[in-house]
């Protein structure tokens, strides 16, 4: 008997066990395949902060700086909590598309990038905000022009809101100019070589000579032509190399090619690719002087190149002022608190309060008009060494060329890139290149038309 | 199973009624299986199976799924030359990283367990150090380190008065350094594998060879490398699996930025996987993309896996799940 007392405790423990087993591994199955998701209903975890019930939002974009959106909120206290989550650019929108693929992750806002809002636009998951209970169609006409195009989808659905546009101009060190024995002030260096004086590329191409002859060659105008000169001419043109299905490649990116390489060919950049540990060594080295690029540069240098700050200087472009990226916000359909998420996207991209907000200490620069009436753009600004460049960046955005956006511009983006390392890097004739790159595009997306 | 005394009828039924018993009996042990079958159905069976489907569908991920038939596959197969260059890479990147990495790893696998050096213990973990990098500080470290201006690498070599290298803006040398990093990720980790599979060699072996008189090339072909073949067959075949896989170096020395494209100049550094990851999250908007073309992508890799695998072990002429 007590032989069979003892099997009986084990068989029951046994049962008991497995039970257990069995539970936790059902709860686990289930945790992973959406418990875990972020921005769930406020449930009884919900925190109560006085008698309001407070909900979690959750806010997706890829510049540490999200955090000041995040804190300025919820100093407001206005019944949601925003929690700031900071999703590497490489992979914030695919991220974002797994998430609506496997129905479930999504935040509760997203940020789009204007190279990426056209593959999110084409398609469903996200909210339209002219819809009720939203109302966002009252913005339109605060806000840029050709950014609200490219949030709205073609049957006339907005469904990403117009947060932040790039305008961008040519970027100098007085302290180099100087040492070059060049102007260094802004009037001085706008009639060297700024559209508003009528200046073309040649002669941004002419000072980029002095400079390189002035330092010995130690010393360039710009680090990369593929970016600063490539990037700047084909964005003059109205960025976008999809008009509906129909290729511009050929048409957009020729004149802009055939100028790169020419400034390449010359030895007119530092020859320093962009984004990388050498270019950041190349500022420290004073191996370029300037760079051609969007507002937004001023956080990253203000983080990482401190010792920089107060000697950049800006000037419009040469030929013409141009938009380089921007943002949206969006919310995805997934979330159960759309009406919270679009208050928060109302205070953020559609209030002069939480835009400049962002864009005093970022450059992230407002697409919503009605803050730039701001005192702070008349200001001088620090790191500009007292230059008024806030209202600089203003009258460029409001001249720039508008911009197509379209589902395969990632790709051809890449298809064009791949022809243009070619390029930089091996010599080949920029025009043929750009000719093998149209055709490729026209293989690669099926549908595509000349 | 083994009587030839029953009918074939009465035969099915007995071993039915065992099979049934034999179930009974061991419920609790299939219970305790259960947990890790159940996550493998969730995890692993249903995504793969999940895979195919989608395979013969077209889809963005966001829009309805549309049926395709074969029409994924038959595009990859005659009208996708990037896809092709990708394929051309990854098996270049095998023979020319995993090639040398196993090469490198036994020899020195060889070396620390003979007893000529002292400091065994230091090596093994020297070599064995870089396997525990993340991709990402790997990255980092390297693409500064390959950095045509101010790299470290072109830097000795302007000491001795040779121009700088574009290791990684070249087409030409892109596909070397790339290799280089993933020699220098994966050899301690190939090494240590070797090792174990060299310390369970019965050291009287050598003893016996010694004393008649083989040399250290002798005992190493005669007697080491043939006795390692099945250690040798394993690391074969996750190396394949791996490098048809490869991902995470090309895409931090290679990932493309806003202004070059994925896989460098002329896509010499793109991968089959980089491919197939762009396909289906960047560029997942058309009949030639997306989750199911990406998904086509994964199946035919399989099958390159299948192919190179089998391959080799007929010609080893050896399985790796026997020996």
């Amino acid at each position: 008997m007590a032989m069979n007392d003892k099997a009986l405790s084990r068989r029951r423990f046994l049962r008991l066990a497995a039970a257990g087993i069995g539970a936790a591994g059902a709860a686990g199955v289930l945790a992973a395949c959406g418990g875990a998701a972020p921005g769930e209903a406020p449930a009884a975890d919900a925190p109560a902060e006085g008698d309001k019930v407070v909900v979690e939002l959750t806010f997706w974009w890829w510049g540490a700086e999200g955090q000041i959106w995040a804190d300025e909120y919820n100093k407001l206290n206005r019944g949601a909590k925003v929690t700031f989550v900071n999703t590497p650019f490489a992979d914030s929108h695919d991220k974002l598309l797994t998430s609506f693929a496997s129905g479930s992750g999504a935040p509760d806002i997203a940020s789009l990038e204007i190279g990426r809002v056209g593959g999110f636009t084409a398609k469903g998951g996200l909210v339209d905000l002219k819809a009720a209970p939203f109302d966002g169609g009252k913005y339109e006409k605060d806000m840029v022009a050709y950014k609200w195009t490219q949030g709205s989808t073609s049957d006339g659905r907005l469904v990403a809101m117009p947060w932040d546009i790039g305008p961008a101009g040519v970027w100098y060190r007085t302290d180099l100019m100087e040492k070059m024995g060049l102007p260094s002030e802004p009037e001085a260096v706008e009639e060297l070589f700024s559209h508003t004086k009528g200046k073309k590329w040649e002669d941004f191409f002419a000072i980029a000579a002095q400079v390189a002859e002035k330092s010995g060659g130690a010393t360039k105008m710009v680090a990369d032509a593929a970016t600063d000169i490539y990037g700047g001419a084909l964005r003059q043109g109205g960025e976008g190399y999809f008009d509906g299905m129909k290729v511009l490649i050929e048409e957009k990116a020729t004149r802009p090619a055939q100028l790169a390489a020419d400034f390449r060919k010359q030895k007119l950049d530092a020859d320093i690719d962009w984004w990388g540990a050498d270019w950041a060594t190349g500022v420290k080295n004073d191996a370029f002087l300037g760079m051609v690029i969007a507002c937004w540069m001023q956080g990253g240098l203000t983080r990482e190149q401190p010792q920089t700050v107060g000697k950049w200087r800006i000037v419009p472009a040469p030929e013409a002022s141009y938009n380089w990226g921007g943002s949206f916000c969006a919310i995805p359909e997934q979330t159960k608190n759309a009406e919270l998420a679009w208050d928060f996207v109302q205070w953020a991209c559609c209030s002069a309060e939480g835009q400049n907000a962002m864009f005093k200490p970022t450059g992230v620069f407002p697409a919503y008009k009605p803050a730039w009436a701001d005192p702070l753009y008349d200001e001088p600004v620090e790191f500009f060494g007292g230059q008024r460049a806030f209202r600089m960046w203003a009258n460029i955005a409001d001249n720039v060329a508008s911009i197509v956006r379209s589902p395969y511009d990632l790709q051809a983006d890449d298809i064009v890139n791949a022809e243009m390392a070619k390029v930089m890097n091996e010599g080949k004739d920029p025009v043929q290149a750009i000719k093998d790159a149209e055709a490729e595009a026209l293989k690669a997306i099926e549908g595509a038309t000349p | 199973m083994s009587t030839t005394t029953f009918s074939s009828a009465e035969q099915r039924a007995q071993d039915q009624r065992t099979l049934r018993k034999e179930a009974k009996r061991n419920a609790w042990a299939y219970l305790f299986v259960s947990p890790f079958y159940l996550l493998y159905a969730v995890f692993g069976l249903f995504p793969l199976l999940y895979g195919v489907w989608l395979s013969f569908h077209q889809w963005d991920g966001i829009s309805p799924m549309q049926w395709v038939g074969l029409n994924n596959y038959i595009k990859l197969f005659t009208a996708d030359e990037v896809w092709w260059k990708a394929i051309y890479n990854t098996v270049w990147l095998f023979f020319g990283a995993t090639t040398p990495q196993l090469l490198l790893a036994l020899v020195l696998a060889f070396i620390i367990n003979s007893g000529y050096i002292r400091f065994k213990d230091f090596f093994r973990a020297a070599y064995f150090m870089p396997f525990v990098a993340s991709a990402v500080a790997v990255g980092i470290l390297f693409t500064s380190l390959f950095g045509k201006q101010y790299g470290m690498f072109n830097y000795f070599l302007s000491l001795f008065g040779v121009p700088g290298v574009d290791w990684l803006g070249s087409a030409d040398w892109l596909k070397p350094s790339i290799a280089a990093v993933t020699v220098w990720q994966w050899t301690g980790y190939s090494m240590i594998i070797f090792l174990a599979g060299l310390q369970s060699i019965n050291p009287e072996l050598y003893e016996a060879a010694r004393v008649d008189g083989a040399e250290t090339r002798d005992i190493f072909f005669r007697i080491t490398m043939p006795l390692m073949s099945g250690v040798i067959l394993f690391q074969v075949v996750t190396s394949i699996i791996g490098a048809m896989q490869n991902f995470d170096i090309p895409v931090m020395l290679a990932g493309g930025t806003q202004s070059s494209a994925p896989g460098g100049t002329d896509r010499a550094g793109l991968t089959a996987m980089m491919q197939l990851y762009w396909s289906a999250f960047k560029y997942n908007t058309g009949s030639k993309s997306g989750f199911g073309y990406a998904s086509a992508m994964s199946f035919i890799l399989f099958f390159i896996i299948v192919i190179f695998s089998y391959t080799y072990n007929r010609w080893r002429g050896q399985n790796p799940t026997e020996d």
